[in-house]
C-alpha cells in the first residue's frame, strides 16, 4: 500500500446496495474521499457478492462469487475499499476461509475456472479513515467541528464479528466509531444496543423481525439522548431510516422501553414521544466536517430528514 | 421433550459438522448463544436446543422446524461460544442441508427471498431490487407488503425501475455451471 508522503489510492467495491437503495453511502463516500484527496477506483465489472442469501444455503457458491470478484480487484491498484458492512463481511471470510482450507480452495477455483486471488487487504472505509489516513490528520484538516451533536454509533453485526474474520476491531467493545466521531469534534453517547441485530435481511421475507428489533436500537439510542445514530452499514440505514415511521406507527407514538424499564423519572419530565431519530452514514457526517456542502451528500434520498437537527446544531 | 429412537440418525451430525466444519459434540450446554441471539424469540427451538437435537441425533426435527431459517446469520453466538462451537457456520450448514432435500420447514418465506436473491445473481450480476421486492409479493401471495414503501423509494431515487446485466454475465453463469458440475460429479457437498 501506498505509504509516507505518496498519496493514498484504493480500488474500491462499493456493491449493489450502494448502487440503489444505498445510494447515499455511495455519493458521500466519493464526495469524503475527494475532500481528502484519497484516490478511490471502483472495480469493473464487479458483481454482487452473494450476501447473506448466499451463505445461508450454499457456502460454495458465496465463497466463488467472492473470490471471482476478488481476482477483478486485481486488474485496479490500491487495497481494495469496501463501505458496505456486508460486503465486507463477505470479501474477508472468503480470503479467511480460502488461505485456512485448501479443499474449499480447490473448489473454488474449480469454480472460477481460475487461480484465487488472496493476496490483495480488503479493507473497511472505518479502518481507512482512522488508521491509514489517520485520526489526527482527519482533525487537523476540519473545516467545521461536529459541536454538540450526540451521535449514537451503531456497529451491527458484520462489522466486527466473528473473532478474527473482519479485524476491524474488538468483537464485543469496539471503538473504532466513538474514536472517528471524537476527532470530528461530535459527541459519542454511552448506549446498550450499538453490536445489537437490526433484522438485517429479513426486511424483506420477514418485515415483522426488523419492525421489532429496530425498534429495541431506535429506543436505545433516545433513551441514551443521541440526537441521531451513525451506521456504516446500507442494510442497517434501511431498515432504522426508512422503516422508522412504520416502527412508530406499529409501537405508538410514545416509548415503551423507557416507560417500562425508567420508569418515573423519564416518564415525569415528560421525554417519553417517540422523536424521529436522523441515520447518517459515517461518509456523510466526516463530509461534513471537512466542509462538503450537504447538497453533495445524497441527503435529498433519506427518509428522516436530518435537515432540522443539523440547523439547530448550526452545521448547514 | 420427545425424543424416539425411530428418528434418530447419528450420521447426520457427521454430515453438519463436515459441512460447517465445527464440531457439534464439544457444546456442554452452557446457553450462552441463545441468551445472547436477537431472534431466539422467534425460535421454536433456540440456538443450544438446536444443537443438543443434534447432538441426540434428532436432526429431522430440526430441518422441520423454522428456527433454522430465522437466524440472523449476526455471528454472536460463534463470537461468545466458550467452547468454540461455531454456531453461526452449523446453522448454514443445517440450511443448506435442508435446501437441497427439498425439505419439509415450516418456513417457506425466508427460503424464497434467499432463492429469487441467488436468481437475481445469476440473471444480472448485481441485485435488481425493484424485482426482488415485486416477485417476493407475487409468488408470496402478499400483493399489498410494503405498496406504499415502493413509490417512495422510487421518488427518492432509492429504487431504480431499470436495470442492465453485467457485460460479464456469461462469467457468473460459469460460476454456477461449475459448482452444479463438481457437485453432480460427487466432488464437492
Amino acid at each position: 500500500m501506498t505509504s509516507g508522503k505518496k498519496r493514498l489510492s484504493y480500488s474500491y467495491y462499493p456493491g449493489c446496495s450502494l448502487h440503489a437503495s444505498g445510494r447515499e453511502y455511495d455519493i458521500s463516500t466519493r464526495a469524503l474521499f475527494k475532500a481528502l484527496n484519497v484516490g478511490l477506483k471502483e472495480v469493473p465489472d464487479w458483481f454482487c457478492c452473494g450476501a447473506t442469501p448466499a451463505h445461508n444455503v450454499d457456502e460454495l457458491l458465496s465463497l466463488s462469487l467472492c473470490a471471482k470478484n476478488l481476482s477483478l480487484a486485481e486488474e485496479v491498484e490500491g487495497d481494495l475499499a469496501v463501505a458496505c458492512a456486508a460486503c465486507f463481511s463477505r470479501l474477508k471470510t472468503t480470503q479467511h476461509h480460502l488461505r485456512e482450507d485448501d479443499t474449499k480452495r480447490k473448489q473454488v477455483e474449480i469454480a472460477i475456472d481460475g487461480p484465487a486471488a488472496l493476496g490483495k487487504p480488503v479493507k473497511h472505509i472505518l479502518e481507512i479513515l482512522a488508521r491509514e489516513y489517520g485520526l489526527a490528520k482527519l482533525e487537523e484538516n476540519i473545516k467545521k467541528p461536529l459541536l454538540g451533536l450526540k451521535v449514537a454509533s451503531y456497529y451491527g453485526c458484520l462489522l466486527t464479528r466473528p473473532p478474527g474474520v473482519p479485524e476491524l476491531d474488538d468483537c464485543e467493545d469496539p471503538s473504532i466509531m466513538e474514536d472517528i466521531l471524537r476527532a470530528l469534534g461530535a459527541e459519542p453517547v454511552k448506549w446498550s444496543h450499538r453490536m445489537e441485530c437490526c433484522g438485517a435481511n429479513f426486511t424483506l421475507s420477514r418485515p415483522g423481525v426488523v419492525l421489532k428489533l429496530s425498534n429495541a436500537i431506535l429506543e436505545s439510542a433516545r433513551l441514551a439522548g443521541a440526537d441521531c445514530i451513525m451506521v456504516a452499514c446500507p442494510l442497517c440505514h434501511g431498515n432504522l431510516d426508512i422503516r422508522q415511521k412504520e416502527i412508530k406507527e406499529m409501537y405508538g407514538a410514545n416509548s415503551s422501553l423507557i416507560g417500562n424499564i425508567f420508569g418515573s423519572d423519564l416518564q415525569q419530565s415528560g421525554d417519553t414521544e417517540r422523536r424521529d431519530l436522523p441515520i447518517f452514514y459515517i461518509t456523510q457526517l466526516a463530509a461534513l466536517a471537512m466542509g462538503v456542502a450537504s447538497e453533495s451528500l445524497g441527503f435529498e434520498s433519506v427518509i428522516i430528514d436530518p435537515k432540522p437537527l443539523l440547523k439547530d446544531k448550526q452545521l448547514l | 421433550m420427545h425424543l424416539s429412537n425411530e428418528t434418530m440418525n447419528v450420521g447426520f451430525v457427521k454430515k453438519v459438522e463436515a459441512l460447517s466444519g465445527s464440531s457439534v459434540r464439544r457444546c456442554f450446554q452452557c446457553g450462552k448463544c441463545s441468551a445472547g441471539c436477537p431472534m431466539s424469540s422467534f425460535m421454536e427451538h433456540p440456538p443450544n436446543r438446536v444443537v443438543r437435537l443434534l447432538q441426540l441425533g434428532q436432526g429431522q426435527r430440526v430441518l422441520a422446524g423454522r428456527s433454522i431459517w430465522y437466524c440472523a446469520s449476526c455471528e454472536t453466538c460463534t463470537t461468545r461460544c466458550p467452547n468454540k462451537v461455531d454456531l453461526a457456520a452449523i446453522m448454514d450448514a443445517l440450511r443448506k442441508l435442508s435446501w437441497d432435500a427439498d425439505g419439509p420447514s415450516k418456513e417457506s418465506y425466508v427460503q424464497l427471498a434467499n432463492r429469487l436473491f441467488i436468481e437475481n445473481i445469476r440473471t444480472y450480476g448485481r441485485q435488481y431490487e425493484l424485482r426482488l421486492g415485486a416477485i417476493f409479493n407475487m409468488k408470496s401471495g402478499q400483493f399489498l407488503k410494503d405498496l406504499m414503501l415502493g413509490p417512495k423509494l422510487l421518488s427518492k431515487g432509492k429504487l431504480k425501475m431499470f436495470h442492465s446485466k453485467n457485460r460479464n454475465i456469461n462469467d457468473i453463469e460459469g460460476i454456477f455451471k461449475r459448482i452444479e458440475e463438481m457437485r453432480k460429479k460427487g466432488e464437492a457437498l
